[in-house]
């Protein structure tokens, strides 16, 4: 799927701050003229991450898993989260970082990562291709426990209106999952601070997740909830329910607007899981398709 | 150790009269409650000082301060304070499981006596604190220096104030246990007449077991209430039927809150023996508990409903007795919901279910309505979560030995009772002629 | 402390210096105490048999026997040195003349000189209708007259009580009656006369017995049912008995079971919630007695309600639930008890009548009506019971202080305390201890009497 080239390697020695980040890119999107053609060949690393238990429990209360002897699947996505920022906000990106809307991600856990294990993390950008509303990448994060790969993650970004080089391969988009429609198997009161919870707890601190008037100066009515908690919760879900080496792929369709009240949907079909999370008055409004696979 | 076991001997209960939340018992906790619920029993058995083998029960709904909650109910009753004391909990299914555990040791010979029971408060429930609050509290409390009290007191938010009252949903779902009866009603097409015929019958059951006298010996005042102020006397469809429906959406919502049960105070027990014990006691044997089963569904990502585990259970626990759902004199099935009660019948008379979900050649069958509930259930009663075993318990002992007297015939009497969390616990009982 | 206010100064020095009139502190029984508190004059005057016997109990109990010195001119009381004496007892069963009686004042006058306080004047004469010849008969009937007046005369709560003994009944037949009217457990007992015949039913074997002298325990053993035991006199009845080692089962309305619960656990009995009235509570309160006990020894029907309304207001509703309760139901289960197998031996039944039954209240015609009809009923049913050979006898308290006294306007509260021998409104407990001495087996010579606990009321005297 990757094309072997060679990625100048910026590393990181701790974890980037994303407020100025996202104020630079803010602040680099109103340049005319920013970002290059196409994707930089550069690569964000981080090595030596440890899990702080505080930040883990943060998430961990967020977004409904349990704490326990692994992470949860969707966890080392928020520390590869800020090296995704670092490699989007920087001028060389072609793509401007506000405005990104993520369109489905992927996470493939080779086996239980534990708390204490030390992470090297490492992200790039890879797919940039023609969307039918703009132009689409991905990013790609791994996480190595030595030289062991545990966890993968990939996330594909829109970007409305913008242009990809006609000449990159189109690569395979994330399947869209099925939908399931029985009854739903929870209903979840998302309130209205869940935005906020979320940031603190991933570091995402995009505007148009924490204040219904932050979101409305993105375009936004109200704030909505951040992708990958709707990820999170609905994985969460099935805690102890899944194997530990699993894909789960999920695809954002509404966004979700806070506070709301939802139903997630599970169907399981042998080893395979298909979910939904949709409106709880409109079950039409589908929020989030996702599905888990054993890896 | 024992070399065989025995059947443990139902010998009687106490239960204070129930009380719909924020009323009469608004004031009075779950150890008040089951306190005085012992004392009750303690006086209409003799037991003032006894040493029992041990007192089991629980509540679904309780404070932190409670965690030795019957230990504490012990402490302050007339019993020996030398009888042990342990609290269960499995949600609606606390009571009958307490005496399950109880009759299980007496079984074994391990003990000759327990009471078995449980008690809930919806008025005098846990209220949370943020968790937020609570989590910098914590910290506050542990913190050694003022400088980071101070960082701590500075985390405090006006939010934070907002406390988190228990609701009466499932943690996997957010659903309430309505509205996970309401999507069981739907797939069985359980109607709206049906369900309010099943109330008006256990609140006009329940109205006459009184007037006859039923709950003189099973029921002792409490706070000047007398009898369980959910019941309608005067229920009836007609009444019933103008009530809107609570649970469920649209135009297939049937469930109100005449045909659901409300929440409810209230505290009950029974006292368990070997005969041997009752013998030394002089005190009477109403029946027997002969067997038991739990079960449990995945209500959560499966295709059951969750208060439908005693679909379940009944025909395991039938089959190791050889017998059949028509082997019975008296049916107790815990009317958590009157849709309930129905789709647990349904689903015993469904041929596709047996064989698909039950793994059954053929069907249970059905049970003869009239032999359902005879005294009254839940939907008159009221439903204290864990102290709705403990009332069937008794009433069905009762029950069947009045039979037994009366027609010289050996009486058996099933209950069922379905627990949030999926689980249901089902026993059996027999009294002898 | 009782609500009694001018009890409570009374006792204290400012009553002095007011001029309050005093009301006496009765002494009651507490376990443990001893049966007397000093010394007893024992004597007889005639041929009476029982002074022998009663001096052997006052020794055995620890006290000295004082015996009147009569000469020609005065009868004196040696009392030792001792300042007062706690009991006179005369024994004038022997007395047939004038002069018998002439003899019974002359030891009387210095003795009650001498009495201390709660002190007590126990007198027991011949039944007069057992009496040869009109003198014989006269003199017997006489110290009816004679003993009430000794007790309205009597101060310091000091009382005057009579046993009319039949010439059939032996001297270990009063035994218990004695104990009882010269114990303090007859603290509001005053001015009654109480017959006693031969024991009903078998012989009682002393031997055989648990240890009938038990002071403490005198019902151990005995299995004790109190209707209307979850509060007021029933609680208390509950209480004693259970003290003097009955097993209580106690009884009440269902809707009373909070109080009956605690009663039950307060005296390690049992609890049984019954409405008394109901048609099946006969046979549902000897199945419970046959299950849980075996038999019964002791039933107190004490269960009572007023619905207070003059005649002329008088409901249905009102007259009846009175009636049914007060009297329908002793009725009813008295009937079922005779036809049972319930009743062990000895079995003693104890109504409660009331002050009301005798003297009448306005405002109470049904209640008055069911109470006098209590006492019909005792009479009647006495010689029934005692061919089982048990005894069924009322107690009618006077004016007892309990919480629903508490409740009536102060006057009429006042003027009920006081118009009695004793200046004071009695207590549950002194209705109990009557009950309790009744209930004895040892009490078999006392069959359908009604004692009043009332401190010698004027009302209906």
């Amino acid at each position: 799927m990757t094309a072997s080239v060679d990625r100048k390697v910026t590393e990181l020695d701790g974890p980037p701050s994303l407020g100025p980040l996202y104020a630079r890119a803010a602040a680099g999107a109103a340049l005319p003229g920013g970002g290059g053609r196409d994707l930089p060949a550069r690569e964000i690393v981080r090595r030596g991450v440890s899990v702080e238990q505080e930040h883990l429990a943060d998430y961990a209360l967020a977004c409904g898993f349990g704490i326990g002897g692994a992470l949860p699947l969707t966890y080392p996505h928020v520390l590869a989260f800020p090296l995704q920022v670092v490699l989007m906000a920087d001028r060389s990106f072609p793509l401007p970082l506000p405005g990104l809307v993520h369109l489905a991600n992927r996470i493939t856990a080779h086996r239980a990562v534990t708390p204490d294990e030390t992470l090297d993390l490492r992200v790039h950008a890879d797919r940039f291709v023609a969307h039918p509303k703009g132009a689409q990448v991905d990013l790609v994060a791994e996480a190595r426990v030595g030289e062991e790969l545990v966890w993968e993650g990939r996330s594909t970004y829109l970007a409305r209106g913008a242009e990809a080089p006609a000449d990159n391969p189109p690569g395979t988009d994330i399947a869209e999952p099925s939908t399931p429609t029985g009854t739903g198997a929870a209903t979840w009161k998302v309130a209205g601070d869940t935005g906020r919870r979320y940031a603190a707890a991933s570091g995402d601190v995009n505007p148009i997740h924490l204040h219904p008037l932050t979101a409305k100066a993105m375009g936004f009515p109200r704030a909505i909830a951040h992708g990958m908690w709707t990820a999170a919760r609905a994985v969460a879900a099935l805690q102890g329910r899944i194997p530990d080496a699993a894909t789960y792929d999920v695809v954002f369709r509404k966004p979700l607007l806070l506070p709301s009240t939802v139903e997630l949907v599970t169907e399981r079909s042998g080893p395979d899981w298909s979910l939904a999370v949709r409106s709880a008055r409109k079950p039409d409004k589908v929020h989030l398709t996702g599905r888990v696979t054993p890896a | 150790m024992p070399a065989s076991t025995r059947r443990a001997a139902v010998i009687g209960g106490n239960r204070i009269p129930f009380a719909r939340a924020n009323g009469a018992y608004s004031r009075a906790s779950n150890l008040d409650m089951l306190t005085a619920t012992l004392d009750g029993l303690v006086a209409r058995f003799g037991l003032s000082g006894e040493r029992l083998g041990e007192v089991v029960a629980g509540a679904v709904l309780k404070h932190s301060r409670d965690f030795n909650l019957t230990r504490e109910a012990v402490l302050g009753s007339r019993l020996d304070p030398a009888t042990a004391a342990y609290d269960v909990q499995q949600a609606c299914g606390t009571g009958l499981q307490a005496a399950i555990a109880v009759a299980n040791k007496i079984a074994l010979g391990q003990i000759e006596s327990g009471v078995a029971g449980g008690v809930d408060t919806a008025s005098d429930a846990p209220i949370a604190l943020h968790d937020d609050l609570r989590r910098v509290l914590v910290r506050l409390n542990a913190a050694k220096s003022p400088v980071d009290r101070l960082k701590l007191v500075g985390q405090l938010r006006p939010g934070q104030i907002v406390p988190e009252i228990p609701q009466n949903s499932e943690p996997r779902t957010g659903l309430s246990m309505g509205e996970h009866a309401a999507r069981t009603a739907l797939e069985w097409g359980i109607g709206r007449a049906e369900q309010d015929e099943l109330t008006a019958a256990s609140h006009q059951h329940l109205a006459a077991a009184y007037d006859r006298g039923f709950f003189d010996d099973l029921v002792t005042p409490y706070l000047k209430l007398t009898k369980d102020n959910n019941l309608r006397a005067d229920s009836s469809v007609e009444k019933l039927g103008k009530l809107k429906p609570v649970f469920g959406k649209g135009p297939d919502a049937t469930m109100t809150a005449g045909n659901s049960t409300p929440l409810t105070d209230g505290s009950a027990l029974v006292l368990l023996g070997s005969d041997e014990w009752a013998a030394e006691h002089r005190l009477p044997v109403l029946a027997h508990v002969v067997d038991s089963e739990t079960a449990a569904v995945d209500y959560v990502h499966g295709p059951d409903g969750l208060l439908t585990a005693p679909v379940y259970a009944v025909p395991r626990m039938l089959a190791r007795n050889g017998l059949t759902l028509q082997d019975f004199d008296l049916y107790e099935i815990h009317e958590a919901f009157a849709s309930t009660v129905l789709a647990t019948q349904k689903a015993w008379e469904d041929a596709a279910f047996a064989k698909e979900r039950l793994g059954l050649d053929a069907p249970l069958g059905p049970i003869d309505i009239t032999k359902l509930n005879v005294a009254g259930s839940s939907l008159a009663a009221g439903h204290p979560f864990a102290a709705t075993g403990g009332r069937i318990v008794a009433t069905l002992a009762k029950l069947l030995r009045e039979r037994a007297t009366e027609e010289n015939k050996d009486q058996r009497g099933l209950i069922s009772i379905c627990a949030a969390g999926g689980q249901g616990v089902v026993a059996i009982l027999e009294a002898k002629a | 402390m009782s609500n009694d206010l001018l009890s409570n100064l009374s006792n204290t020095p400012v009553a002095k210096q007011l001029g309050l009139p005093t009301v006496p502190r009765l002494r009651r029984f507490e376990p443990g105490q001893a049966l007397l508190s000093g010394p007893v004059l024992v004597t007889s005057v005639g041929d009476g048999r029982f002074a022998k016997p009663i001096s052997a109990l006052v020794e055995e109990n620890g006290q000295r026997v004082v015996t009147a010195e009569r000469s020609e001119s005065r009868t004196s009381i040696d009392t030792a040195g001792e300042e007062k004496l706690n009991a006179a007892v005369l024994d004038l069963t022997g007395a047939t003349t004038l002069a018998d009686l002439a003899a019974a004042r002359e030891i009387l006058t210095p003795a009650v000189k001498k009495l201390g306080p709660s002190g007590r004047v126990l007198l027991l004469g011949a039944e007069p209708g057992e009496a040869s010849g009109a003198e014989a008969a006269a003199v017997a009937q006489s110290l009816d007259g004679f003993v009430r007046s000794i007790g309205k005369e009597l101060r310091f709560g000091a009382t005057a009580n009579l046993l009319i003994v039949s010439g059939d009944a032996a001297p270990s037949a009063v035994d218990s009656s004695v104990r009882f009217f010269l114990s303090s457990r007859s603290a509001y007992v005053d001015g009654q006369n109480v017959h006693v015949g031969a024991p009903v039913g078998p012989t009682l074997d002393p031997a055989g017995m648990d240890d009938p002298h038990d002071p403490d325990l005198p019902l151990r053993g005995r299995v004790a049912v109190v209707t209307g035991a979850a509060r007021g006199i029933g609680a208390a009845i509950a209480d004693t008995l259970a003290r003097d080692g009955a097993t209580i089962v106690a009884v009440d309305i269902p809707a009373a079971g909070e109080g009956l619960a605690k009663t039950a656990n307060r005296t390690g009995g049992t609890a049984l919630q019954l409405d008394i009235t109901a048609d099946d509570a006969p046979a549902r309160l000897i199945s419970h007695l046959e299950q849980r006990h075996g038999g019964v020894d002791l039933v107190v029907h004490n269960a009572g309600i007023t619905r207070d309304k003059l005649l002329a207001n008088m409901t249905e509703d009102r007259w009846n639930s009175v009636l049914a309760v007060n009297l329908g139901a002793q009725l009813k289960i008295n009937a079922a008890l005779l036809e049972s197998s319930v009743l062990n031996e000895a079995a003693r039944i104890v109504c409660v009548s009331s002050q009301s039954g005798i003297a009448g209240n306005r405002g109470q015609t049904n209640y008055a009506a069911s109470k006098a009809g209590v006492i019909g009923m005792v009479r009647a049913l006495a010689p029934k019971f005692a061919e089982r050979g048990a005894t069924i006898n009322a107690v009618a308290p006077g004016f007892i202080e309990t919480e629903m006294t508490g409740h009536m306007p102060i006057g009429t509260r006042e003027a009920g305390r006081r118009v009695n021998s004793l200046k004071q409104g009695g207590l549950p407990v002194d209705v109990a201890e009557t009950i309790g001495w009744l209930g004895q087996a040892e009490s078999g010579g006392v069959n359908g009497q009604v004692v009043r606990v009332c401190g010698q009321s004027m009302l209906g005297a």
